[in-house]
């Protein structure tokens, strides 16, 4: 990378574009319901086979989110899961730098 | 990418977990190996693991109309290998299949196959591939990342096809149905995931060279010049 925030630079383009795409799909596509893809292949799964989604039982007993919101919670607890996971062991990292290099 | 509970019959299940399992043992006991080595992987295994915990909790709309999250499995692919990487999605891929019911304890075989196996599998092919040449070594990551994310698409694709081949056309006319719902729907999130790895990659060379050198993760002559020491 030439320049020093080269790569920075290319990410924000990156995350710009997306996001731009997305209202760009989102604009032309009306019917769009933006439903997950986990979603959508287990609908083409009862197409093929000809059986009704709802015929599609666990095979092995789960709990499942009793509502929208709940999951959402939940997800944003795995992510913070992730981000306090990151966080902690980057400051980790700069203090064990500073460290270093003050000694 | 994940198959939901019930939506593959069991002799799949049984089969992908018979593939799964093997993997995740010599993934356990490589973890072990490292982790004895070098208490230092401690923390870059946790920041790649975090990786993965955070980006495959983010669900974000394509241009297909239909949501998908990114796998973040790249990362610890490069730092670690695929088998190690094997044994932090089982981790994810638990935790989603008993909260969240993404997923399902009897698909857990196929989806650990699809994100924890395949996808670094050929994440790593490529980055053994391009380790040792004169390409850029975030280039690297970035392809690696965004490989890894779309071949995990790739495998559910299959694992779906097979299990429920067309009836005009089979496998291949069915996998040509998922791949449309599934990979297409990841191009534009692998490339962003693979962007955003690579940064990440680029803070974690910043900051804690000497992990990634005594890992051997890029020749250290790459690392130097990345940190403008060459």
């Amino acid at each position: 990378m030439s320049s020093k925030y080269g790569l920075e630079i290319i990410a924000l383009i990156a995350i710009i574009g997306f996001c731009g795409l997305f209202l760009y799909t989102s604009s032309i596509m009306s019917d769009a319901e933006f439903a997950g893809s986990d979603t959508v292949g287990s609908s083409q799964i009862a197409e093929l086979t000809g059986k009704a989604e709802e015929e599609f039982q666990p095979l092995i007993w789960q709990w499942s989110p009793p509502s929208g919101e709940i999951e959402a919670g939940i997800f944003a607890l795995q992510a913070a899961i992730g981000g306090i996971l990151v966080g902690w062991v980057f400051g980790y990292w700069k203090g064990q730098k500073k460290r270093d290099t003050t000694e | 990418m994940h198959i939901m509970e019930g939506f593959l019959p069991w002799q799949w299940c049984v089969v992908w977990w018979i593939i799964a399992l093997p993997c995740l043992v010599f993934g356990i006991y490589q973890l072990k190996k490292v982790l004895e080595k070098d208490r230092e992987a401690l923390p870059l295994l946790a920041v790649t693991g975090g990786f993965i915990f955070i980006l495959s909790s983010l669900k974000l709309p394509s241009v297909t109309g239909s949501c998908s999250h990114p796998t973040g499995t790249g990362l610890s692919t490069i730092c670690f290998g695929p088998w190690i990487t094997s044994v932090i999605c089982a981790i994810v891929l638990l935790f989603q299949s008993l909260f969240l019911a993404h997923g399902g304890l009897s698909v857990l075989g196929a989806n650990i196959v699809s994100m924890g196996i395949v996808g670094p599998l050929a994440g790593y092919a490529v980055y053994r591939a391009l380790r040792n040449t004169r390409t850029n070594m975030y280039l690297t990551v970035f392809i690696v990342c965004a490989l890894a994310d779309l071949f995990t698409y790739f495998t559910t694709s299959l694992e779906l096809a097979l299990a429920y081949p067309a009836e005009v056309g089979g496998v291949m006319s069915s996998f040509a149905l998922f791949m449309g719902i599934f990979a297409i729907t990841q191009v534009p999130l692998a490339i962003v995931e693979g962007v955003v790895l690579a940064l990440v990659f680029k803070y974690i060379v910043q900051l804690k060279p000497d992990i990634i050198l005594r890992l051997k993760v890029f020749p250290e002559e790459k690392i130097r010049a990345a940190r403008g020491e060459a």
